[in-house]
């Protein structure tokens, strides 16, 4: 099968001094139609860049450096300016962790929906009206036809988040990026959104590139992980492997360290220290240094992957052993 | 913990709490409403042991911590704490109490004056309180509040800009620590950290409990959180105290719609439980405008005429205290619901 979306050595840098430091370093990764990759990570790990680095909206003075982002074989990386922007409205939507922010707060959520659809499509307003109203319904927005009128300050967090799918979904993408769709709504409304996400993703087909930090919204609704260590991917695999047994020791740190998962009262596992800025990222391993197993010949290794049966690792302690399968 | 032992005394006790803030509006700033902030909560808090204190955004939750403390004046209610009412006695009767209840909060970047060195952040509390008699014993302790938190005597010298977010953070509890409070009262101490240093800081905090006899009010959104620290847990939903009990008790079996709801909705990061379903439907709605009778009713699936009239009593069962008509006899039921078990 081949991938809807196809990255390959994908790297940004931003200037610091004279010279430019790396974000992201050599990102790779295949996301499916109708699948759910999810890039996790800590702050700094480079998951949300990736994902302006996919629709080329690195804030200046970062550039992507180097690398290829194919969508269905197109490559985008070498568009024009205009035909990206119809890329990034049409095929590739976007849902971001902080409704409040992405939506103008004076114009009705209804017509900021209307106002999408009639970009991208040439329909009229009664079809677009007609459209938004059946997609605020799909996403679970009650009583939609009053709904439509009102102001972003007059509905929850949770209503606004909906309003955001419906606006995302309303151009019919190919591909979802939702960079923290839940992170900033209340854990009743949390398990909602998944599960509308969940229903909404087996109905359209759309595959879906989901960012997070929480290991446990990725097990709602990834099929595959890719986890990220300053600015790059450490492991990848299916979600049930990776979960249940992480290979690099980063990824087992996490785990670990989730307090519901340990006994209740039983001390976590932590990871020392802090995942370095990019500025400070080691040569070699970039984890070696907070490592369990770190060996003095990680400090010298150039990260690679080893690969088994579609689980990819880089860790030299793994390659070394051949510890797979 | 033996089922007979009795109960130590609490440490601090609140008894009918209400924090209100009125709603303004005109030109003549007239009051028009209240925000229902705190309307009428209960806690205990034992010394050395935890209290957390879960809720959803909105729910009153920092409202009550920073209400203990008289951050926020309470509308009315008694604090009790040592002999002492804190919501009504005066500001200087408050004032040498204060060193015994300290506050941790959720961003130290923001509770920390970016001006001062470490040093002078940590010496501040002793200054306050007049604790060590020179300048030399200050920076003594300094250096020991410094250790205790795990971070280097070097430190000491340095701005809080200078260190990342779960230093800051254990700079804010060394800060808070250094005056030897009774209580702790952490206000989402750790939920703007990374996974990794958050477990860092829960284990630091479980040691400092184990090594000073310290009591925690933890203040967080997180159940994850709330299960790991064991101890208490108080349950709150738009300003009132739904469930409280022991920790392992309330999330072995919940008795409050909502709190089963809640628990429910934890996400789980292991492949083999099945995923969740969502549990609770809708928003939490406006602590402005909080419905009638039980303020859950507008989302509990198990709801029925009471629920939206009368406002539920706390009703022990077993180890629990739980505010539900579900379990009140004396609440009439519809035919095809029957009587609740006997306690």
């Amino acid at each position: 099968m081949s991938a809807l979306l196809e990255v390959e050595g994908l790297t940004t840098t931003f200037p610091a001094g004279s010279e430019r430091v790396p974000v992201l370093r050599d990102i790779s990764f295949q996301l499916h139609a109708g699948r759910c990759l999810a890039l996790v990570g800590e702050s700094g790990s480079g998951k949300s860049m990736t994902a302006l680095s996919i629709l080329r909206l690195v804030p200046r003075p970062g550039r992507v450096e180097a690398g290829s982002v194919r969508l269905d074989g197109r490559e985008l990386t070498k568009l024009s300016v205009p035909d990206m922007r119809r890329v990034r409205g049409r095929e590739v939507a976007m849902i971001f962790q902080e409704p409040m922010t992405s939506l103008n707060p004076v114009v009705s959520v209804g017509q900021q929906v209307v106002e999408a659809i009639e970009l991208h499509e040439k329909v009229s307003q009664k079809a677009a009206r007609e459209r938004t109203l059946d997609l605020f319904r799909r996403v679970g927005i009650p009583d939609p036809e009053a709904r439509f009128h009102a102001f972003p300050h007059q509905l929850s967090g949770g209503l606004k988040q909906r309003v955001m799918i419906a606006m995302a979904l309303s151009v019919r993408p190919r591909v979802l990026l939702a960079d923290e769709p839940t992170t900033a709504l209340d854990v009743t409304v949390q398990a909602q959104i998944l599960e509308l996400l969940r229903e909404l993703q087996a109905e359209s087909g759309a595959a879906i590139l989901l960012i997070t930090h929480d290991f446990g919204v990725v097990n709602q609704l990834a099929d595959d992980i890719a986890v990220m260590y300053a600015g790059r991917i450490v492991e990848t695999g299916q979600r049930a492997d990776v979960l249940r047994g992480a290979l690099h020791p980063y990824t087992q740190g996490l785990l670990r360290a989730l307090p519901g998962r340990a006994q209740s009262g039983e001390r976590l596992l932590e990871i020392p220290g802090r995942m370095p800025s990019p500025k400070d990222v080691p040569a070699g391993c970039p984890f070696a240094p907070r490592c369990p197993e770190a060996t003095p010949a990680c400090p010298a290794w150039s990260p690679r992957f080893t690969e088994v049966g579609g689980r990819k690792v880089a860790c030299l302690m793994r390659e070394s052993r051949g510890e797979l399968g | 913990m033996s089922e007979q032992e009795a109960q130590p005394e609490p440490l601090l006790s609140v008894r009918g709490l209400k924090t209100w803030f009125p709603i303004r509006q005109g030109l003549l700033r007239r009051v028009v409403g209240h925000v229902r902030a705190v309307d009428g909560v209960d806690l205990d808090i034992h010394p050395g042991r935890t209290l957390a204190l879960v809720g959803e955004s909105g729910c009153g939750k920092t409202t009550v911590g920073r209400s203990i403390l008289r951050l926020t004046p309470p509308t009315a209610g008694q604090v009790l704490y040592r002999g002492h009412d804190l919501a009504t006695i005066t500001e200087s009767e408050m004032q040498p109490l204060r060193r015994k209840l300290q506050m941790v909060f959720q961003d130290p970047m923001t509770s920390l004056d970016p001006r001062m060195r470490v040093r002078d952040l940590l010496e501040e509390g002793l200054r306050a309180f007049g604790i060590g008699a020179t300048a030399s014993e200050r920076l003594d302790r300094a250096a020991e509040a410094l250790r205790r938190v795990q971070l280097h005597p070097d430190h000491l010298t340095r701005f809080p800009h200078e260190f990342s977010g779960g230093q800051r953070q254990r700079i804010g509890i060394a800060r808070a620590l250094i005056v030897e409070p009774e209580l702790l009262i952490c206000d989402e101490a750790v939920s703007a950290l990374d996974v990794s240093i958050q477990a860092q800081v829960l284990n630091l905090l479980g040691d400092l409990q184990a090594e000073l006899g310290v009591a925690y009010l933890f203040i967080t959104h997180d159940l994850s959180v709330v299960r790991h620290l064991g101890g208490d847990v108080a349950v709150m939903y738009l300003g009132r105290i739904v469930e409280t009990g022991p920790t392992a008790d309330v999330f072995a079996g919940p008795l409050h719609p909502y709190t089963r709801g809640l628990l429910g909705s934890i996400l789980s990061a292991d492949p083999d439980v099945p995923r969740t379903q969502a549990k609770v439907l809708g928003d939490v709605p406006s602590p402005a405008d909080p419905p009638p009778g039980c303020h859950f009713h507008t989302r509990c699936s198990e709801a029925w005429a009471p629920c939206r009239t009368i406002a539920p009593r706390a009703l022990v069962r077993g180890r629990l205290t739980v505010r539900c008509h579900l379990y009140d006899e004396a609440v009439s039921r519809p035919p095809e619901r029957p009587s609740p078990p006997a306690s």
